[in-house]
């Protein structure tokens, strides 16, 4: 203040009243015009973006949880789908086996009847042929019987060369 | 030297004119800046709030690296006002220069030394009303006597010392700057057409070197302010 004498001029004291004035009413006006929404914005903004930092964070940790629970679900599908294959194998493998065997059995008594079915028909034949036989002389006698029935020598020949047959036919 | 003035006395105070017609404009300036600026204000920035917040964060800046711990918190809209009405009323005398009948009516407000010591003091009063408020009537003047009791006559006198620096520093930038300028463009329109155009490049650079120490002026102002109202809110050692 000591300044102005040196300048040797006037105090005016309505200039610094009026400077004053104005300041203050410039400063309120900032204020009401940009310095409250401004601010109020920029401190949304920074909460704002704290706020996507922190749930970028903990969808961060959400997506790493996930892919975690993922990997341990595929390996323990892998691990479920190879004992399913390796059980389906053992019981293929037994159903094969299984169905060999009986193939094998069914085989094996599919001969053994037949044999004897062999067996049989082949008796059955030989008895039909002896009875044949039998018949076949019968008659061949009977014919030669009616030519001269009356001789008791041809009978007893007839029944000599019959045993003879019946004997023939055995040893063969 | 200086300059006539009008003046009128009104209620027992004498006004001056053309203070009065240049803070008035200085005053107009920088609210048109700030309302056009402050249009359309949304979440996501367009260019005229990013424009607006960057000055915001500038004088929020300086605050901040002078008064720590946040505690000048209150201060970012004093400082945003007082930065850019120092700003604006620097370079106002570099754009115009109104002058009617001898006296000029249009100039940089703070070309004239009532102006800045009237900042100054205003300043200096604030930073008395918040260590008040801060610290309470007791340790405030108790900071006087720190760290000695006859520390007290070194940090009254401070107290005028700081007025008259952070006044008369501006003043004394300002007004050199534009009374050069004055002087440059009397010389070249005096000087007939070779001196004129051999005046307009020193114009020009006195000009440029005049915004520079306008801009810087501004920025002192503002951080010393902010020094003087952080000593003036923590207790001395």
């Amino acid at each position: 203040m000591f300044s102005f004498s040196v300048v040797g001029a006037q105090l005016y004291v309505g200039d610094m009243a009026y400077i004053a004035v104005s300041f203050i009413i410039l400063m309120c006006l900032i204020k009401l015009v940009a310095w409250k929404p401004v601010t109020k914005m920029m401190k949304d903004r920074s909460d704002k973006i704290a706020n996507d930092i922190d749930s970028a964070e903990k969808s961060r940790a959400d997506a790493t949880k996930l892919a975690e629970q993922r990997q341990t679900e595929l390996a323990s599908t892998r691990q479920e789908a190879s004992t399913i294959i390796s059980e389906a194998k053992q019981t293929g493998q037994k159903q094969s086996d299984k169905i060999v065997e009986d193939a094998q059995n069914n085989a094996a008594s599919m001969k053994v009847a037949a044999e004897k079915d062999i067996e049989q028909q082949r008796q059955e034949a030989l008895a039909n042929s002896k009875k044949d036989v039998a018949s076949l002389s019968i008659e061949i006698a009977s014919k030669i019987i009616s030519k001269d029935l009356n001789s008791d020598d041809h009978k007893a020949l007839v029944d000599s060369y019959i045993e003879g047959l019946g004997k023939h036919n055995e040893s063969r | 030297m200086r300059e006539p003035t009008s003046t009128f006395t009104f209620l027992g105070m004498t006004f001056n004119v053309s203070n009065m017609v240049s803070i008035t404009l200085a005053c107009l300036l920088v609210f048109i800046l700030v309302f056009a600026l402050s249009r359309h204000i949304t979440l996501k920035p367009g260019k005229a709030q990013n424009v607006l917040e960057y000055m915001v964060d500038f004088t929020n800046g300086i605050i901040k690296s002078t008064i720590p711990d946040g505690k000048g918190r209150q201060l970012g809209l004093w400082s945003f006002t007082i930065f850019f009405f120092i700003l604006i009323s620097n370079l106002q005398g570099l754009l115009f220069h109104v002058d009617v009948g001898g006296v000029v009516y249009v100039k940089s407000p703070t070309a004239d030394p009532l102006v800045t010591m009237t900042l100054a003091a205003m300043t200096l009063l604030l930073a008395q009303f918040l260590g008040v408020q801060r610290l309470g009537y007791r340790n405030h003047f108790g900071n006087f006597l720190k760290p000695f009791k006859v520390f007290f006559v070194i940090n009254f006198f401070e107290e005028f010392t700081n007025l008259l620096t952070l006044g008369l520093r501006l003043y004394g930038n300002i007004y050199s700057g534009e009374m050069l300028l004055g002087m440059i463009t009397s010389a070249a329109v005096k000087g007939g057409l070779g001196t004129s155009i051999a005046m307009l490049p020193v114009e020009m650079v006195w000009q440029g070197f005049s915004v520079f120490v306008g801009c810087i002026q501004a920025y002192v102002f503002v951080t010393l302010s902010s020094v003087y109202i952080s000593r003036k809110i923590e207790i001395e050692e």
